[in-house]
């Protein structure tokens, strides 16, 4: 479903990914864990297109879409939940699942929405209030259900745990278990290397913009010396 | 009394008509748009030249709208989508240019003199003991009235309003959720130019007089608005827009003798930015 050849992102003169290959097929989780600072955002966010790429190449669903507008990325099932949750602010809880459902039919949007209140009934409770007013663990549940509404069908998550407490962490990766089950392929960068690997399928160990481990994550798990050098647990 | 009132009613409404296009563009692209006010001038202009050689009023201001509102999304298509990466001042520069361009144009298209916009206007002048509002006052009251009305419904009903504010929240993100940002950002100035121009048409006509710098002083004037307002936010330059007006008209009318009253305006913006740096309804910025 989607392949990542040699990617490389640059802000100036500072190497941010260097030459970073992998891909991921249908239904898979592939996490891609490392230390702040080693590529992992930049990584994703080349892939959705909300940064230029320097050099290298992104594939999906058969298409080369290196050079493609997000917005025209989105039209094809590519969708995020960026770092920090990004919620739009001064729009309520229902008009950000608004947004992001107006590419799809009024029938399978008032589905969608009805399932992201589901998964999420906080925010079914919330739904006219303005996004800014939520508490950190519902933004990052809005900035879910926003990625979920559209017409997904790979998955990005950058650092959904990043910030939460640990109920709320181990709530996050319960619905990324959900929607593993339902078959959902899903990208997720992730600093909490231990929960990233209870849910992968897929790992790939970033460091200074580059791809240093990947693999299963029981392999990489089975390795004493990996554990230490690379995963930090 | 309610005369006063009733001046800054039309002064603030004027305000409104320019400062919220500057405020659309602003919350967007987050820079200061100041060619705006080109247009603001552009409106008036074209709509006098198109009453002069024959054309009804009302045709005259429909074409002079929708050519404002390409000539706007013709600045941005043209010159500030190719400087959005280069930080706010490049933009800010060339805006500037952009103005006193525009300026210089329009005097040799229609001379520097001022002329009359000498129409009439189907509405009665409101007359009462302690009150008196022209016919083209009265106007400018109704056309904002409808004009807050129809953004409003605009911005908080219909999918291209959800996508504005959208843009206006977190542009960088909104294309990610399968908004065509550029398309967006042109409708951003389609509709902000348009306002504009049919601001300059109302001032125009309530002031029985249009000319090529017209628009100078409403730049600064909407400058202070989106400021005092909050920077991006169109409720805020509404309320910003009428607050002024009435600082303005109140402080005129009883110590017009101590300061003019553009003076007054921008006193009246440092003031409140010192007790509320982010504007009425700004976001805290840290």
């Amino acid at each position: 479903m989607l392949e990542v050849e040699k990617l490389c992102v640059r802000y100036g003169k500072i190497t941010a990914v260097d030459g970073v290959s992998f891909s991921l097929n249908e239904g898979e989780l592939l996490a891609i864990v490392g230390a702040n600072g080693a590529g992992k955002t930049s990584t994703l966010n080349a892939i959705m297109g909300l940064v230029k790429p320097h050099s290298g190449r992104i594939v999906f669903d058969g298409v080369d879409i290196t050079h493609l507008e997000p917005w025209k990325r989105a039209h094809m099932g590519i969708s995020i939940v960026p770092e920090g949750a990004r919620p739009f602010a001064d729009m309520t809880v229902i008009e950000n699942l608004e947004v992001a459902a107006m590419n799809i039919d009024k029938a399978e949007a008032k589905r969608k929405m009805e399932w992201v209140f589901e998964l999420f009934p906080r925010l079914a409770e919330r739904k006219k209030q303005l996004a800014k007013t939520l508490s950190g663990g519902e933004k990052q549940m809005l900035a879910i259900a926003r990625a979920l509404v559209g017409p997904v069908k790979l998955l990005i998550m950058d650092e959904v745990s990043l910030g939460l407490m640990p109920r709320l962490v181990t709530e996050m990766f319960k619905i990324i278990e959900r929607l593993k089950r339902e078959k959902l392929t899903m990208l997720l960068a992730e600093q909490n290397t231990k929960k990233a690997l209870q849910v992968a399928d897929k790992v790939c160990v970033m460091q200074n913009g580059s791809i240093v481990l990947e693999g299963r994550p029981q392999d990489l798990l089975d390795s004493e010396e990996i554990k230490k050098a690379y995963l930090g647990i | 009394m309610l005369q006063n009132i009733v001046n800054a009613l039309v002064l603030g409404s004027s305000y409104v008509m320019i400062a919220v296009g500057l405020t659309l563009v602003y919350g967007i692209l987050k820079i200061l748009h100041i060619a705006h006010a080109g247009i603001y001038a552009f409106g008036a202009l074209f709509a006098v030249y198109l009453c002069e050689i024959g054309l009804p009023l009302v045709f005259a201001v429909t074409l002079s709208l929708i050519l404002s509102a390409l000539l706007g999304m013709i600045i941005y298509k043209g010159f500030y989508k190719h400087v959005l990466d280069r930080g706010r001042i490049v933009p800010l520069v060339m805006s500037v240019g952009l103005f006193a361009t525009m300026e210089d144009l329009y005097r040799l298209m229609w001379g520097p003199y001022k002329r009359p916009f000498d129409v009439y206007i189907d509405l009665p002048d409101v007359m009462t003991m302690d009150l008196y509002l022209s016919s083209r006052g009265l106007l400018m009251l109704i056309v904002t009235a409808v004009v807050i009305v129809l953004l409003y419904l605009l911005l908080m009903r219909t999918k291209l309003g959800k996508s504005l504010r959208a843009c206006s929240n977190d542009l960088g993100l909104a294309g990610a959720f399968g908004i065509n940002t550029d398309r967006s950002v042109a409708f951003a100035f389609l509709i902000g130019s348009s306002l504009a121009a049919l601001g300059g048409i109302l001032v125009g006509l309530y002031d029985n007089t249009v000319y090529p710098t017209m628009g100078s002083v409403p730049s600064y004037k909407a400058f202070v608005v989106v400021v005092l307002g909050g920077f991006g936010s169109i409720r805020g330059a509404v309320v910003a827009s009428y607050i002024l007006a009435l600082v303005e008209t109140f402080v005129v009318y009883y110590f017009g003798f101590l300061l003019p009253r553009d003076a007054i305006a921008f006193l009246t913006m440092i003031l409140l930015l010192m007790f509320k740096p982010e504007g009425l309804f700004g976001k805290v910025r840290r």
